[in-house]
């Protein structure tokens, strides 16, 4: 097999895949913007005929799914933002200094990433329920967090690895105490791996069903992916134009910080992988 | 500062938040496992009733065959999708080739697509009606519609299918990663050799990325056998129990039978599960580290 054709058939695969790939999501795209005449036409009106944006126009204009979206991101962005803080100053103790105990601390903590979900939140809504702390944003927060923060330690570690102990030490000969070391020098340095767990966690946040739907039951407490669920349960055929745009609208924010974020996002991936 | 107590300190926060939300929460799932609680009962007495029950209940073979078969087809096809894709990104940044990071973006898209999302949107796309997209295109060009959702069999395809879409982006990533740390000196010595395309496959991709395919395979497990949410929005489990796999089974069990003590003695059964594969992987990872 020559290379030319070699390079022929990686196009062909390649375009096949990333049809396949592709294709659900345009899908989506084609039913959100039909007519529900257009709807019963199935694959034959994949391009509608007359294009409209009333079901986007149902589902922004409607109050509750701005709530549901202010909720998603509220949660997500919040419980992100406490799991990184959590993490840090253990993924700094755990690249800076060695003491008795660190490696089976650090596979402890690799292994709650493994537990799911489900397993720890029977008794949680038993302890939440007796403290009355159901229905309450907080609880959700502080379970994402929890949620976020193994592979946040680990993340934050490798990037705190990646920064020179050297310029440390030459802030410590310059007067600087550890604090401002830690403020000045090393946080700033190591922002790019705190950005990827930071997004990372969203974006794992954004994705929560178990949590919010166990934990959360008043309707204007919802983020969108519970909505979502609790919407497709309440449609039939006749709206499925509804739903889809419903779908879309949980969806593209993932995806456009996905978009933005993407060097960030596969970075991560890989150190998550590959070292932990 | 080794030796130094204060270094506890700096892991105070990860430890009070880890113990309260997952440590004191599973010896607590263990503790309910064998007692008599329902989700809103409080505990009157200690037994195995729980186990008897949840163990003793002539659908759990029926749940375990489905977990097995979900998870086994799960693994095998997102492992197998995800070593295609990486391969053909890595031949294509090779040749230089056009596209090859469009590809990347559109398979890594549908990771980052929350689980309850993608459920509904392939059971959109696999809808029975006659206007669902697999059934109407399949219509259009003269075949037979396929009862996707229905048929208990299909069902459980359907599930992987839709599964395998959202998760080989995973995969892909560390595979890729894996494929172009392979040393390209084997590849010249063996292409001097007069090694085939597929001989090198063989003999050099396949032996050179077996410690990431083993960490993979375990990690992929154990995200396949956590994870419900797309079959509970792509089938709810149906029809009947066709795709009912032990973490959906779990969920029913607790929080629409309330039957906390049965819930737990097979969430304690997920964990166990979990559990032994991390430590497999624990074990993979310290002999590799080792070498």
């Amino acid at each position: 097999m020559t290379p030319r054709i070699g390079d022929m058939l990686t196009y062909l695969a390649g375009i096949v895949l990333a049809a396949l790939f592709l294709m659900p999501l345009l899908w989506l795209v084609s039913l959100s913007l039909r007519t529900p005449a257009e709807v019963y036409l199935g694959a034959a009106r994949f391009i509608p005929e007359a294009p409209t944006l009333d079901n986007f126009r149902l589902i922004l204009t409607d109050r509750a799914f701005g709530t549901y979206l202010w909720n998603a991101v509220k949660l997500c962005a919040l419980g992100a933002l406490g799991a990184v803080a959590v993490a840090t100053p253990a993924a700094y103790a755990a690249s800076r200094f060695t003491f008795r105990g660190k490696g089976p601390l650090m596979v402890g903590i690799l292994m709650v990433q493994m537990i799911s979900p489900l397993v720890v939140i029977i008794p949680l809504y038993r302890y939440l329920d007796r403290l009355g702390l159901l229905e309450s944003h907080a609880s959700v927060i502080a379970v994402y967090m929890a949620i976020g923060v193994p592979l946040s330690v680990w993340l934050i570690k490798v990037g705190f690895d990646a920064i020179p102990a050297a310029l440390e030490e030459a802030a410590a000969i310059d007067g600087c105490n550890r604090a401002e070391i830690l403020l000045r020098i090393t946080l700033p340095l190591a922002a790019p791996a705190l950005a990827s767990a930071f997004i990372l966690n969203m974006i794992m946040g954004w994705s929560q069903f178990l949590v919010p739907f166990i934990l959360l039951t008043r309707d204007g407490q919802l983020p969108i992916a519970v909505a979502i669920y609790n919407f497709a349960g309440s449609s039939s055929a006749s709206t499925t134009q509804l739903l889809a745009a419903a779908c879309l609208v949980a969806v593209v924010p993932a995806l456009a910080a996905f978009l933005a974020l993407q060097r960030l996002i596969v970075r991560a991936i890989m150190a998550g992988a590959v070292k932990g | 500062m080794t030796g130094d107590r204060r270094i506890w300190l700096w892991f105070a926060p990860v430890l009070v938040v880890l113990g309260g939300v997952f440590l004191i929460p599973v010896a607590d799932v263990i503790r309910f496992s064998f007692s008599d609680a329902t989700l809103l009962r409080p505990i009157t007495g200690y037994g195995l009733d729980g186990y008897a029950s949840a163990y003793g209940d002539s659908s759990l073979p029926v749940i375990l065959r489905n977990t097995g078969l979900f998870t086994l087809l799960s693994v095998v096809s997102l492992q197998a999708v995800g070593l295609a894709i990486a391969l053909l990104l890595v031949r294509g940044d090779r040749r230089g080739l056009y596209g090859m990071g469009l590809l990347r973006t559109i398979v890594l898209a549908a990771w980052v697509i929350p689980g309850i999302a993608n459920g509904l949107i392939w059971q959109m796309l696999l809808s029975e009606a006659p206007f669902g997209a697999v059934n109407s295109l399949l219509r259009l060009i003269g075949l037979a519609p396929v009862a996707w959702l229905s048929d208990p069999d299909n069902a459980m395809l359907s599930a992987v299918i839709a599964n395998v879409w959202q998760g080989s982006a995973f995969s892909m990533i560390v595979f890729y990663a894996a494929r172009r740390a392979v040393d390209p000196v084997l590849y010249e010595a063996a292409a001097v050799d007069g090694a085939s395309p597929t001989a090198q496959f063989l003999f050099i991709t396949i032996p050179q990325m077996r410690g990431a395919i083993l960490v993979n395979t375990i990690l992929v497990t154990i995200q396949t056998l956590n994870t419900f949410d797309t079959i509970l929005a792509l089938t709810g489990g149906g029809p009947g129990r066709a795709t009912e796999v032990l973490s959906l089974n779990i969920f029913n069990r607790v929080f629409y039978s309330y039957d906390l003590g049965g819930g737990s003695a097979l969430a304690v059964l997920l964990l166990a599960i979990s559990m032994m594969l991390t430590l497999v992987y624990l074990a993979v990872l310290m002999r590799r580290g080792a070498r």
